[in-house]
């Protein structure tokens, strides 16, 4: 037991975990073990430390201070148990209701994204010359018990609603919408999401398969002017003219917002075109006690340092 | 006011300190007032400087090697001229310390000057906090390297072991603020708080290897020696962190420090 509180023990994990950190920078394969099994050493170690060494326990800032490392590295792994971290995106005026396009999360998350839903409002976004993104400004409604609100989020600012923050990305881009009849169902109205713009420019074009069919159709956007000015400062806008053209067996057809095309499945119906932004979500409920366990450690050691330090004057040594 | 001439002459009020403060250090003379004088006014026209760059560009130093040199030369300069003025034992430091600072200059000076992308995610007061903490952490360390090298050089006084290790005490402080307060702005800039991308993942090894100097020192009994190169190594580890791996990284952390 003594030799487990030993602080030569505490420097043999502490290189153990700097040699965890190094190995999963660099190899990445069995990070996990690599990083938790010198930190579960490092616990143990304080752990005993607590309980066998007298001094410790009686430098109250130093005990509170490794104490709240320990809180941190608790949360840290409760974080990662519970938490979801995912991508969406949702064309303007599409409302959020809980599907996402990909996801990662903990095998201990409960899954209440239905309760975050928003609906996209539209969003602006500042250009400087070179196509250097500035500002973002997403607006986004959403129902609460008070009723409907409304509020911009972008950037570094986040809509947060049932523990879940949604960040706007630099991924965004034209979405045609489109309502597609199909022969003895009931119509149904919706978007195809054009590859990201700026950044693919001139591969404004998507192949789309038609709901409740095997039908393959090419959508793409013609675009005759470069949209954000490369020179000057500018701003993301949609197209002056917004035909599209589709393409079904090889064969082009331009329809302007409001036109149809007659397929042997059905109907399409090309409404106009609109954007869409795409969002990463976050969930994680222990980032305030992190926050708090991080400051609690850091204030707690200047607190020891400056009890240490005060008792003998700074200029002592000359 | 133009920059660039407060920016030379700055440099040559630094340079001027620091050959003073090797000379002086040589031929044991004392030269204390001069040194701290041109310090003083090597600062107060780098600031100039920095200040009349900030107000062309509309941002902080905060984006492109230069800017980054630059900002580091001056608070690296700022916390020494404090701890030189304050703490009279540190004086003889500078002997040790302005040669590192005059590699930095020499880097800054070859830098490309133009203007850098100040992006969406660093108008928020967190850079500030985080860039301010990390200023601070290096500059009590630098001051702890200077001590060292006075040991190392058997010229040191009798306890300036105890001040280095006080400034890497304060060092170990700050940088674990600058690491807590990083994490928070990260969660907002990139819906992560930590990602162990090549900044993040170094700046906790420099944690790391603080903490295991501060143990080392505490429970081991490592003499003055073996002491001042243990902080010479950490100084290392940072130094490396802030200025290296910032510039050949991919991720989205570059490292605005």
């Amino acid at each position: 037991m003594k030799a487990l509180a030993s602080l030569k023990l505490t420097a043999a994990a502490l290189g153990l975990l700097a040699a965890g950190v190094l190995w999963a920078y660099f190899e990445r394969a069995q990070s996990v073990p690599a990083l938790v099994a010198p930190m579960a050493l490092l616990a143990l170690n304080l752990g005993c430390a607590i309980v066998l060494n007298p001094k410790f326990r009686a430098q109250l800032p130093l005990l509170v201070f490794h104490v709240a490392l320990l809180v941190l590295v608790l949360l840290a792994a409760a974080g990662r148990l519970t938490y979801l971290n995912g991508r969406l995106e949702l064309a303007t005026g599409e409302a959020f209701t809980g599907e996402l396009l990909d996801a990662e999360q903990g095998p201990l998350h409960r899954p209440r994204l239905a309760q975050a839903a928003f609906v996209n409002e539209g969003f602006e976004i500042d250009y400087a010359p070179k196509w250097k993104r500035l500002e973002t400004r997403n607006v986004v409604r959403w129902r609460t018990a008070r009723g409907e609100e409304t509020g911009v989020i972008g950037d570094q600012t986040p809509l947060v609603l049932a523990g879940y923050r949604f960040y706007t990305t630099s991924n965004k881009g034209f979405a045609p919408v489109f309502v597609w009849q199909r022969a003895g169902a009931a119509a149904q109205r919706g978007s195809v999401h054009l590859p990201p713009y700026p950044v693919l420019q001139f591969a404004q074009q998507v192949q789309w398969i038609l709901p409740g069919t095997e039908r393959g159709v090419t959508v793409r956007l013609p675009l005759d002017e470069e949209l954000i000015d490369y020179e000057r400062a500018s701003g993301f806008r949609l197209p002056p003219r917004r035909d599209v053209e589709l393409v079904v067996d090889g064969r082009a057809h331009v329809l302007a917002p409001g036109a149809s095309l007659e397929l042997a499945e059905g109907r399409l119906r090309y409404e106009g075109l609109t954007t869409w932004m795409g969002y990463v979500v976050f969930f994680d409920w222990t980032l305030p006690w992190l926050a708090a366990a991080g400051a609690l450690a850091a204030a707690a050691l200047g607190w020891h340092f400056w009890r240490r330090f005060a008792a003998r004057p700074w200029n002592e040594a000359r | 006011m133009h920059e660039a001439p407060l920016l030379w002459s700055a440099l040559l009020a630094y340079v001027v300190a620091g050959s003073t403060s090797i000379v002086a250090l040589a031929l044991e003379r004392r030269a204390d007032r001069s040194i701290l004088a041109l310090l003083a006014l090597g600062l107060g026209l780098h600031g100039a400087a920095l200040a009349a760059r900030w107000v062309a560009g509309g941002h902080g130093p905060f984006i492109t090697l230069f800017e980054i040199l630059s900002s580091n030369v001056w608070s690296l300069t700022l916390v020494f001229t404090l701890a030189y003025w304050r703490v009279p034992a540190v004086r003889p430091a500078a002997a040790f310390v302005m040669p590192v600072l005059f590699i930095l200059m020499g880097w800054l000076l070859v830098a490309h000057p133009g203007e850098g992308h100040f992006p969406p995610t660093y108008r928020t007061l967190w850079l500030y906090v985080h860039v301010g903490l990390g200023k601070v952490f290096l500059g009590a360390v630098l001051v702890a390297v200077g001590l060292s090298g006075l040991i190392l050089a058997r010229l040191a006084a009798q306890g300036l072991e105890e001040l280095a290790f006080r400034f890497m005490a304060i060092g170990f402080v700050f940088e674990t603020l600058m690491l807590v307060s990083g994490a928070v702005w990260a969660q907002d800039a990139w819906g992560r708080y930590w990602a162990w991308d090549p900044l993040e993942t170094w700046a906790f090894l420099t944690w790391l290897s603080l903490a295991a100097f501060l143990h080392a020192r505490v429970g081991f009994g490592v003499g003055p020696r073996a002491s001042a190169v243990m902080i010479i190594g950490v100084f290392v580890l940072a130094f490396l962190t802030f200025f290296g791996v910032p510039f050949i990284s991919t991720a989205a952390h570059k490292g605005a420090i």
